[in-house]
């Protein structure tokens, strides 16, 4: 039995290990927001969803697979809890069933196999009767093969079968039990006694005596470590299947929880009115991006409110120059491109009204970082050692982000060196965004043909709109208002 | 009376310490500093300790004296032992106390008496086993004298000398018996060992006939441990109920010493480690050859200097190649400017500057051969920072307002260290507000260290001082992390950086063609 509702006909594999390539991308593109929305606390959801992310898809007909499933998943989104919560409850069950085949005592792996067993094939009869009741409604390939299979596979004389081999156990009888005293007087060497001697019966009767109150688990459960000290010997015939099964619920719970995740940031958007949409991939050797209200989904989730979004329309451009004033929303523009490249990469919505981009075949941030903490170098190195770190990994067809990247020097070191590396890129297809301070870079590509220039929207008035514009470099800055405002009581 | 091994008197030890990780530590690498002294010691709860600087001089040597004294390693070793072992001991005791004392007959029971008894005879060991080690070592120290006097008059007492006798005989006692359970529908009955056989034997003879090739091995180890203690607790109870004169004397013992631990020792244990944490940690550099020395704190600015002095976290990097810096501040200079070249060793420099005035002020060794600080009241930190979303401020504005607020709190008495600030506005503009900057320092009239590029900021007036970190002359990517007093040179090298990185345009061009 196959779940393949992430891809056609191969398995989903969480990655749940941090790797800090991804932590940094998820961090400087605003993502823990974002996952944290979509999970709502539960870590599978974050961890299926993570590793979607952060696999963009290359191929534009897998995409198209999750983008049906999901479409289904977004018009029958209790459906999808519902099964949700069916593995969620398995595994719940299975965690506080206290059933575990990893067991130290040996006794305890048999009778734990068939507890699994029983919780397993319990929630499997659950998970069809969604599919019988449910499976009109669905109309994507995913849900549709997922529904059918398990009406096929998991029929009443099978679980009529199953059940009949698992009502079958047996509990140990009494047992005679020696003990010497540990260093704080607890019980020590326990060795397993004979009891069929002269007499044994007579003597027992009338020696002192402790009974396991009714409701006492630990202490019955204290009672049964007695027994496997005594003996340690059973065998763990059943265990294979329970690890199948429990692996088989893994899968699906993963694969689910990406389509609960979107379910989940659906509904916070919908509820602060910001709009989302299906997006349009073309194939990586177009250059063409449109874009209408795209805006930082995470920074919307932040302030629990409707924010400003952008909209672009670009054919022939490699190279994105963002200047202008601070805080007038540059690095949340850089921030909602990211985003939409990575969410509309593995099948999601994005956060727009309209959204068309080119594959990319990865996407890649440099933004200016706090002075590093592990010291190996100075802070232009580290700069320039991550650079090409991103050079060792990228290629044809990818795209880098730079925010204020190279700011670690002055102006006029700082544009040479990120004017070599921005040429470099884009002269090898490699799609760049980049805001930055350097007047002097951005000026250098004022001829460059495939460059647009956007900047920051100021008013006549000094007013901020957030809003990115079409836009050349102007050469002013903003600093002294600020010192002037904050220092407002020293002045 | 001896009373603590930090503080002279009971008064200074009772002053309120800080519990929260000072917002300088993490700019200074103060929080890896710590972190790593303190990483195999969280229970100790020394945290305080390190995140509260002294203004006092005299609890600081009587600090640097003991830490003196603990150098000698063979000292350090017995000490070491005792102060891990009695603080186990100690949080034992609390838990078994505790339970003793309650009223619930699943807490007050022979498995906790159990208990006692044992802790009682690791106690007796350890405390024989220190007084013995105390008396093979000469101190020099006040604190350790008067703790190994203290110790001295303590064993020799009538009241320990009649405690320990009672537990050899107790545990002599308790080692005969021997008992057997009988385990059947949840109910155990229990009598004497009276020889019956051990049944695994029997089996093990029953299926010999069996026995073929090799097969894997499903015996587990399985911990001896009752998991549920009022189980044990009952069975102990027909177990004392046959063994009725042992267990009475186990009674008698219990409710005899119950408190047994002497809290000064027990404070002693604890603290002793704020010592042997350090030097634990700094072991490893000097055994590569860097210098640590015990600085004289003085309160007035005029004359402070560290030779030879390092980046304490970065030296666990570099060890051996760890490169040492000198300065020198005479009245009226009170600010140093450092320029230079990036990745020259300026930030590193500002880092040292900071970690050992902290250090000091605590009473502990610092990196380098020769110092004398100041004491201060805080050392206020502004390094540049990563841009926090959820803020929802630009980056300069943050900066700003971070630059006020730390200009707001300093005083004379504090210590200032300025890095790379203002780097994410204009040329233009960063010029302006590090002039602004350099104004309001100096009118505070704090010592300060301002690391910049805008070599400008070095003539503010006479109380700067210019230092620079310089380059081999012959090969100008090579950095010597030497920062030395000097006027800025205006050099940089960054064009020869991105090319140590393969990151000019050929170099990139050539990479991606791969």
């Amino acid at each position: 039995m196959k779940v393949n509702l992430m891809f056609r006909n191969k398995d989903f594999v969480v990655k749940s290990e941090s790797d800090s390539i991804i932590d940094t991308l998820a961090n400087d593109l605003g993502f823990k927001y974002i996952i944290s929305n979509m999970s709502q606390g539960d870590k599978i959801i974050s961890n299926a969803c993570t590793t979607a992310l952060f696999n963009p898809l290359q191929s534009i007909d897998e995409i198209c697979y999750r983008q049906e499933n999901l479409i289904d998943a977004l018009r029958k989104p209790d459906v999808i809890r519902q099964l949700y919560d069916i593995t969620i409850e398995t595994e719940k069950k299975r965690k506080n069933s206290f059933y575990w085949l990893s067991s130290s005592y040996i006794s305890s792996v048999y009778s734990n196999a068939i507890g699994l067993l029983k919780i397993y094939i319990e929630m499997l009869m659950k998970l069809r009767r969604i599919a019988d009741k449910e499976v009109a409604g669905f109309q994507s390939e995913g849900f549709l093969n997922f529904f059918t299979m398990l009406q096929r596979e998991l029929n009443d004389d099978y679980f009529a079968e199953v059940n009949s081999h698992l009502n079958e156990l047996s509990e140990s009888n009494g047992m005679l039990i020696s003990s010497k005293l540990g260093n704080y007087l607890q019980g020590v060497g326990y060795v397993l006694r004979c009891k069929n001697q002269k007499g044994f019966w007579r003597k027992w009767t009338f020696a002192p005596s402790y009974t396991i109150a009714p409701r006492d688990d630990i202490g019955a459960a204290d009672l049964g470590k007695r027994r496997d000290r005594a003996i340690n010997e059973v065998s763990n015939a059943l265990a294979q299947a329970a690890e199948h099964l429990e692996s088989f619920f893994a899968k699906l719970r993963n694969e689910l929880a990406f389509y609960v995740g979107c379910i989940n940031l659906a509904k916070s958007l919908k509820m602060i009115k910001m709009p989302i949409c299906i997006p349009k991939l073309i194939p990586i050797e177009q250059r063409k991006r449109s874009y209408r209200n795209l805006y930082d989904v995470g920074l919307a989730l932040t302030k629990n409110d409707a924010i400003v979004g952008n909209d672009i329309d670009t054919t022939d451009k490699l190279l994105y120059i963002i200047t202008g004033a601070n805080q007038g929303g540059k690095s949340t523009f850089l921030r909602s491109i990211g985003q939409a490249q990575l969410m509309a990469q593995c099948g999601m919505f994005v956060g727009a009204e309209e959204f068309l981009a080119p594959i990319r075949n990865g996407v890649f941030t440099h933004f200016k970082k706090e002075e590093d903490s592990s010291m190996k170098s100075g802070k232009l190195d580290e700069e320039l050692s991550r650079m090409s770190k991103i050079v060792d990994v990228i290629s044809w067809g990818s795209l880098v982000l730079f925010n204020e990247s190279f700011s670690s020097t002055n102006e006029y070191e700082g544009s040479e060196i990120f004017r070599q590396i921005t040429k470099a890129l884009i002269d090898n297809n490699v799609e760049v965004f980049s805001v930055t301070h350097f007047y002097t870079y951005a000026t250098d590509f004022l001829n460059e043909k495939n460059t647009e220039f956007l900047r920051a929207e100021r008013l006549e008035n000094g007013e901020r709109t957030f809003r990115i514009v079409k836009g050349e470099p102007i050469k002013t800055a903003f600093g002294e208002d600020l010192y002037r405002k904050i220092f407002a009581d020293s002045l | 009376m001896f009373y603590s091994i930090l503080f002279k008197t009971k008064e200074q030890h009772e002053q309120k310490r800080c519990t929260d990780e000072p917002d300088c530590f993490k700019d200074l690498n103060l929080n890896q500093i710590f972190n790593q002294v303190l990483k195999n010691k969280k229970e100790f709860k020394l945290e305080s300790l390190f995140y509260t600087p002294l203004q006092d001089v005299e609890i600081i040597s009587y600090r640097q004296e003991v830490m003196h004294d603990l150098e000698n390693e063979k000292l350090r070793r017995i000490i070491s032992n005792f102060s891990k072992n009695i603080y186990n001991i100690d949080k034992n005791m609390i838990k078994i106390t505790e339970a003793l004392t309650s009223k619930k007959s699943y807490e007050n029971n022979y498995l906790t008496r159990g208990m006692l008894l044992n802790c009682a005879e690791k106690y007796c060991t350890e405390i024989n086993n220190l007084v013995d080690g105390l008396k093979e070592n000469k101190l020099h120290s006040e604190g350790l004298n008067s703790f190994a006097e203290y110790l001295l008059d303590y064993i020799e007492s009538d009241t320990f000398k009649e405690f320990y006798s009672h537990v050899i005989r107790l545990q002599n006692q308790l080692s005969t018996v021997e008992y057997c359970m009988y385990i059947k529908n949840g109910t155990i009955r229990v009598r004497k060992y009276e020889g019956e056989i051990d049944y695994s034997q029997k089996l093990l003879k029953c299926f010999e006939k069996f026995r073929q090739g090799e097969v894997k091995d499903y015996h587990k180890k399985l911990d001896e441990e009752p998991i549920a203690t009022h189980v044990e607790a009952e069975v102990l109870n027909m177990v004392a109920s046959l063994y009725k004169d042992i267990f009475t004397d186990l009674n008698i013992f219990c409710e005899k010493y119950m408190y047994f631990i002497d809290n000064t020792i027990s404070r002693f244990a604890c603290e002793i480690q704020f010592y042997l944490s350090w030097l634990e940690y700094i072991l490893p550099l000097r055994q590569v050859g860097l210098p640590f020395n015990y600085p004289k704190l003085v309160d007035n600015a005029e004359h402070i200097y560290v030779r030879e002095g390092f980046d304490l976290a970065l030296a666990f990097i570099t060890r051996e190649n760890t490169v040492t810096n000198d300065f020198i501040l005479n009245t009226p200079e009170r600010i140093m400017v450092v320029t230079g070249p990036n990745q020259g060793g300026k930030t590193t420099f500002a880092r040292a500057f900071g970690q050992m005035h902290w250090l000091a002020s605590l009473g502990l060794c610092i990196p380098g051969s020769e110092a004398t600080l100041n004491i201060f009241d805080n050392i206020f930190t502004h390094f540049a920072r990563e841009e926090d979303l959820s803020s929802l401020n630009g980056k300069l504005q943050d900066d700003l307002i971070r630059l006020h607020d730390l200009l707001k709190k300093a005083t004379n008495r504090s210590i200032i260290i300025v890095n790379e600030i203002f780097s994410s506005t204009t040329l233009s503009d960063a010029l302006v507000l590090g002039q602004y900057m350099m104004d309001a320092i100096s009118k505070i009239g704090a010592i300060a260290v301002v690391v910049t590029f805008l070599d400008k900021l070095a003539y503010h007036g006479e109380e700067t001082v210019s230092m620079v970190s310089i380059v081999n002359e012959s090969d100008p990517t090579e950095r010597t992390y030497k920062i030395i007093r000097k006027p800025p040179d205006g050099l940089a090298y960054a064009i020869h950086i991105a090319n140590k990185y393969n990151l000019t345009y050929e170099q990139i061009c050539r990479r991606l063609k791969k």
